[in-house]
């Protein structure tokens, strides 16, 4: 037993210590990074140069400084952009729910010999790149392509205004809702093909009907499997800054693009890492809410 | 758990394989002589021929690497992040102000340029740096307005305006059909040149004006686009763009190749615009300044100056380089300005990191409203 253990550890220890270190590292010069003045062209300001930041009315405490955090408190303009990112978030994650649990539900009940190549049709989209998707998506919503002709003849026949579909937050959660929707069927399916059909066949003979069976017995089992799939969809969404930039209008700014514009067109270093961390926080705050959700109701 | 550990075992040896990888490609490399004989470029996408490459590869009996930047930025947050070796990047102003400033840019030696002469006097000496001690002029490009000119000879609206990307009444005709640069010093300029004022104005009220002009117009715009408006003008998906002149010339050129009912032209508009010269610079990481001279001096040369030109529709300031260049090309003026429109260019200076934060919180309220 001690042996078997021991091994484990020796096993384990080479992957625990890589993510430790490649985790915690970048974090903590973050963290740092945050509390230091920028400097003059980019970058840091160098810490032993406390008479060029005095000039700025904050002399700092050998060269930290809470500057970049006071910055970010003392404008609503940064909290808006997080509240945005976050109902972004929540609705992409909601409608990949909502087109994922059908799906799901479908390649568990479906005859196991087609399972495999289900999954596999569902995982395919991955062996292209994801921005050359996203840039297919581009002409499929462009205002000269065959898809939008269709949509904006359909609306004019009914009196509508041709509406303009690329450049829009409509196009930035298509993209979105297309990229994560294979993280939420996965656990989704995980989930559901472990079920015991015992229990629907149990439901009915108690009476309940189509409705009832899926309510009250499937959807309560499959929650842990709806929590993790959500969080695998919100936390992603929630950084990310490619999708906005290519499909997004003048309007879809997102926190990932926030921090992007810090470190490319700024050059603002601590700023840049006070809001990283800000929206760690946020995660992590999220990611403790959903795991606190998904652990399993029924005890075993 | 069996699986688990498989994977783990996998990881080992894909880490033991990768690192070993390394390795071997550290020795062949000096192997082959001291820094193997190559010219490392840090360049901008597209921006150099294939064949002069090749002809300065036979010439120098080395090699040239590539890699590429698509804006200033990148450039000089690959730099900040640690990227090195690189014998020659090619900035612009600007961002060699700030490179200058930083000191991570090596003094030229001038007797072994000795095409330095062929440059047009009237690029060199920038404020940037005023002697040229680091900088020899590469090549230059407008920020300017491209347009779809059937559509907008339809619509009667002017062209040769900044009005046509911020004035709310020509805008209304054509909603949604327009992009401008996701450049915050880019629209910035746009809108200062249009209110009157230098384009690298810095001060605060100017600034507020400006981000009140472009909120007022923003509704009216498609997207903040740097890239992909070049294919969307040509396929005229876009109408009006906000744009680099060479970006227009490929525009114009692919809207032409592929037989559009329309073309793409593109004007300097009349209240001025910004100016962008890249020059080509030694990078302190470089180990081969003696083949980076070289490449300068072989760049003067008029024929791999024109060839440049030729290829991406960039402003050339070799004079060396007029006689080689399409005619077409010399008699746009909106990639060859005449000296009345060279007046009224401008090139962007650096701003200091308060003025940065200033106009990144002016941007992200752009963006947000």
């Amino acid at each position: 037993m001690n042996k078997f253990r021991l091994t484990r550890w020796l096993i384990s220890l080479p992957p625990t210590l890589f993510l430790l270190i490649f985790f915690a590292v970048p974090s903590l010069i973050m963290i740092v990074t945050s509390f230091r003045f920028p400097g003059e062209y980019g970058g840091l300001a160098p810490l032993t140069a406390p008479e060029t930041t005095a000039a700025e009315g904050d002399s700092g405490l050998y060269g930290m400084t809470l500057e970049a955090y006071h910055f970010f408190f003392s404008d609503i303009l940064y909290a808006e952009i997080f509240l945005k990112s976050f109902v972004v978030a929540t609705t992409s994650t909601l409608i990949c729910l909502i087109m994922a649990y059908p799906v799901a539900m479908l390649i568990a009940q479906s005859a196991k010999k087609y399972r495999n190549l289900m999954i596999l049709l569902v995982v395919l989209p991955f062996a292209s790149n994801f921005l050359i998707r996203i840039y297919a998506w581009m002409i499929i919503l462009g205002p000269e392509s065959a898809f939008s002709h269709f949509i904006n003849s359909v609306l004019q026949a009914f009196g509508f205004e041709p509406v303009m579909m690329l450049f829009s937050p409509f196009a930035v959660l298509v993209g979105t809702v297309y990229v994560h929707l294979p993280f939420m069927i996965l656990p989704l399916y995980t989930n559901l093909e472990k079920h015991d059909p015992v229990l629907l066949d149990a439901a009915q003979d108690l009476g309940a009907n189509r409705w009832q069976r899926f309510w009250l017995v499937t959807w309560p089992q499959s929650l842990p499997g709806v929590f993790s799939g959500s969080a695998l969809v919100f936390i992603p969404v929630l950084g990310m800054f490619a999708i906005p930039d290519i499909l997004g209008g003048t309007g879809d700014i997102l926190i990932g693009n926030l921090i992007k514009d810090q470190f490319l067109g700024t050059r603002d270093w601590p700023f840049g890492s006070t809001l990283s961390i800000m929206l760690m926080l946020a995660v992590l705050c999220v990611t403790g809410l959903f795991t606190l959700l998904a652990r399993p109701r029924v005890p075993r | 758990m069996k699986l688990g550990y498989t994977l783990m075992g996998l990881f080992c040896l894909l880490i033991i394989a990768l690192t070993g990888c390394t390795s071997e490609d550290q020795v062949a490399g000096n192997l082959s002589g001291k820094n193997g004989n190559i010219l490392r470029l840090f360049n901008w996408n597209n921006y150099i021929s294939q064949q002069t490459i090749e002809r300065f590869e036979q010439t120098c009996q080395c090699r040239v690497t590539q890699d590429y930047y698509s804006d200033n930025e990148e450039l000089l947050a690959k730099l900040a992040a640690g990227a090195t070796g690189y014998d020659l990047l090619v900035p612009t102003g600007d961002a060699m102000d700030t490179l200058i400033h930083q000191g991570a840019l090596n003094v030229l030696d001038k007797s072994q340029i000795p095409n330095l002469k062929n440059i047009d006097p009237s690029y060199l000496g920038t404020v940037f740096d005023p002697d040229n001690r680091y900088s020899v002029p590469y090549a230059y490009t407008t920020t300017l307005i491209g347009f779809n000119r059937e559509k907008l000879a339809e619509l009667n609206l002017p062209t040769d305006s900044w009005a046509i990307i911020f004035e709310p009444e020509y805008l209304k005709k054509i909603k949604g059909r327009i992009t401008v640069l996701d450049s915050q010093r880019e629209l910035m300029a746009a809108a200062l040149k249009y209110l009157g004022y230098s384009a690298s104005d810095t001060d605060e009220n100017h600034w507020q004006q400006a981000k009140a002009l472009i909120i007022r117009a923003k509704p009216y715009w498609a997207a903040f686009s740097n890239t992909s408006y070049i294919r969307e003008l040509a396929i005229g998906n876009l109408w009006v763009a906000h744009g680099y002149s060479n970006d227009m010339y490929q525009a114009a050129l692919d809207a032409k190749k592929t037989g559009r009912r329309f073309s793409v032209d593109f004007v300097i508009p009349r209240e001025g615009a910004v100016l962008s010269l890249d020059s080509m610079v030694l990078h302190h990481s470089g180990h081969r300044p003696d083949l980076a001279h070289r490449f300068i001096n072989f760049m003067l040369e008029g024929k791999n100056s024109a060839e440049l030109t030729n290829l991406t529709g960039s402003g050339n300031p070799n004079l060396a380089a007029r006689p080689y260049i399409h005619p077409e090309i010399i008699a746009n003026h909106a990639i060859f300005p005449d000296t009345a429109q060279l007046s009224r260019l401008e090139m962007l200076h650096d701003i200091n990191h308060t003025q940065r934060r200033l106009l990144s919180r002016i941007w992200t309220e752009i963006k947000l409203r």
